[in-house]
């Protein structure tokens, strides 16, 4: 391989001889005695290496940036996780609630038979804080598959025995019986029945019943 | 104890100096590397009281940040990487003076009517009168060029000695020291006709 360089040095040989000849320029004599001078008395000008001093600021920027963002991270970020425990806590309560009033409901029918119920509303509030107290006990006792309230809820036990004092009876209200459990059947239409049918039904009734009583009094005659 | 010392390499001195803070290794490398180093600035600079203390100021880094050198390099290029360094910021100083000047100080400037000026063959052949001509043109080549035409040609330093100081490639510095002679030649043109 061609070196070009080695043929340039040959291009300029004249010049770099004349560059190697050029006279040596030398230090001046006190050069070493003002260098040791400087040295001994430490004179080092902008040579001196600066000891950085401590900066708060700097020490503390980097930990302030991070502290930050992890705030505006639980600041602005919403958590799915965290949401869906608020909404999981809230059924909870609400489902606890609905069980311990029902329990308090079916119990009260065979333990506490002669008392007298309490009132709706004061019932319903005692019972909000007492599940929300004891949330644990309440899931541990009560069947969680029912699935009424007190407020809307009649125990059919109590309405025959004449026991159930709840004002607000209403055609919809849910009907309970005894401790067994009740599943929900789902809703129904309420439906007018036909007058027509109605008509046809009475009339087939009572021909049914005239023939009857036809076929009674003939047996009556052949007597 | 110091003539073993004057017999140590330069690389065994710094590590004496850096190991036992022995401070006549560190008098043996400056009494070794002032005389080279003072050349090598001059040429590039082109201001004897500058390149005083340029080197001054080279060998009292030299001397606060001894342990910032490693043994795998050779003490020669780092001595002149910090050399080099101090000069280019002197020049760089120099050019924002220039700029910055209001006045115009005529002090800093290359009179031109005298670089253009016409020497005769008999004033030429003088070699005084020639070495200054080359001196002149050397300072007007370009600094990049400048520093490894210098570091080459006067300095007489290897290109891997050349690359290692400057930071640079072995090929880029060969292409450096041929554009730097080439502007050189051209304008000694009036000395190197062929």
């Amino acid at each position: 391989m061609k070196n070009i360089y080695k043929e340039d040095d040959g291009k300029y040989a004249g010049m770099i001889e004349d560059l190697k000849n050029l006279p040596k320029v030398e230090t001046p004599e006190n050069f070493e005695y003002n260098l040791m001078t400087r040295i001994q008395n430490k004179n080092f000008g902008d040579s001196k290496i600066k000891d950085p001093a401590f900066n708060w600021i700097k020490f503390l920027t980097p930990s302030a940036v991070v502290v930050t963002a992890v705030i505006l991270l639980f600041i602005f970020i919403p958590s799915n996780q965290q949401t869906d425990n608020q909404f999981s806590k809230f059924d909870n309560k609400i489902v606890n609630n609905s069980i311990a009033d029902n329990k308090n409901d079916a119990s009260g029918d065979i333990i506490n038979q002669g008392k007298p119920p309490i009132s709706n509303g004061a019932k319903s509030l005692a019972e909000t804080s007492k599940s929300s107290a004891n949330t644990d006990n309440s899931v541990k006792n009560v069947n969680p598959r029912i699935p009424f309230g007190y407020s809307r809820s009649v125990s059919l036990d109590d309405y025959i025995t004449g026991s159930n004092h709840q004002n607000n009876l209403q055609r919809g209200n849910v009907v309970n019986s005894g401790n067994s459990e009740t599943p929900f059947d789902g809703f129904f239409l309420v439906e007018k029945p036909d007058p027509n049918l109605l008509m046809k039904e009475r009339a087939r009734i009572d021909s049914v019943k005239n023939a009857k009583a036809k076929a009674d009094s003939l047996k009556k005659v052949q007597k | 104890m110091n003539k073993t010392l004057t017999e140590l390499k330069d690389e065994e001195l710094i590590k004496e100096f850096q190991d036992n803070n022995t401070i006549q290794a560190y008098e043996i490398l400056v009494k070794r590397y002032k005389d080279p180093l003072m050349n090598f600035v001059y040429r590039f600079v082109g201001d004897r009281d500058a390149c005083t203390d340029i080197v001054q100021e080279t060998m009292i880094k030299f001397f606060l940040n001894k342990d910032s050198y490693r043994s795998f390099a050779k003490f020669s290029t780092w001595i002149y990487t910090i050399a080099g360094n101090l000069a280019k910021n002197e020049l760089k100083r120099r050019r924002r003076r220039t700029i910055f000047s209001i006045s115009g100080n005529d002090d800093d400037k290359t009179p031109q009517i005298e670089d253009k000026m016409f020497h005769s063959p008999e004033k030429i052949a003088d070699g005084t009168i020639r070495n200054e001509i080359i001196e002149r043109a050397l300072l007007k080549v370009k600094p990049v060029y400048r520093e490894v035409v210098i570091l080459r040609d006067i300095q007489d330093l290897s290109y891997e000695e050349i690359a290692e100081i400057t930071g640079l490639a072995t090929g880029t510095v060969k292409s450096r020291i041929n554009r730097g002679r080439a502007q050189l030649q051209k304008l000694l043109k009036h000395i190197y006709k062929d």
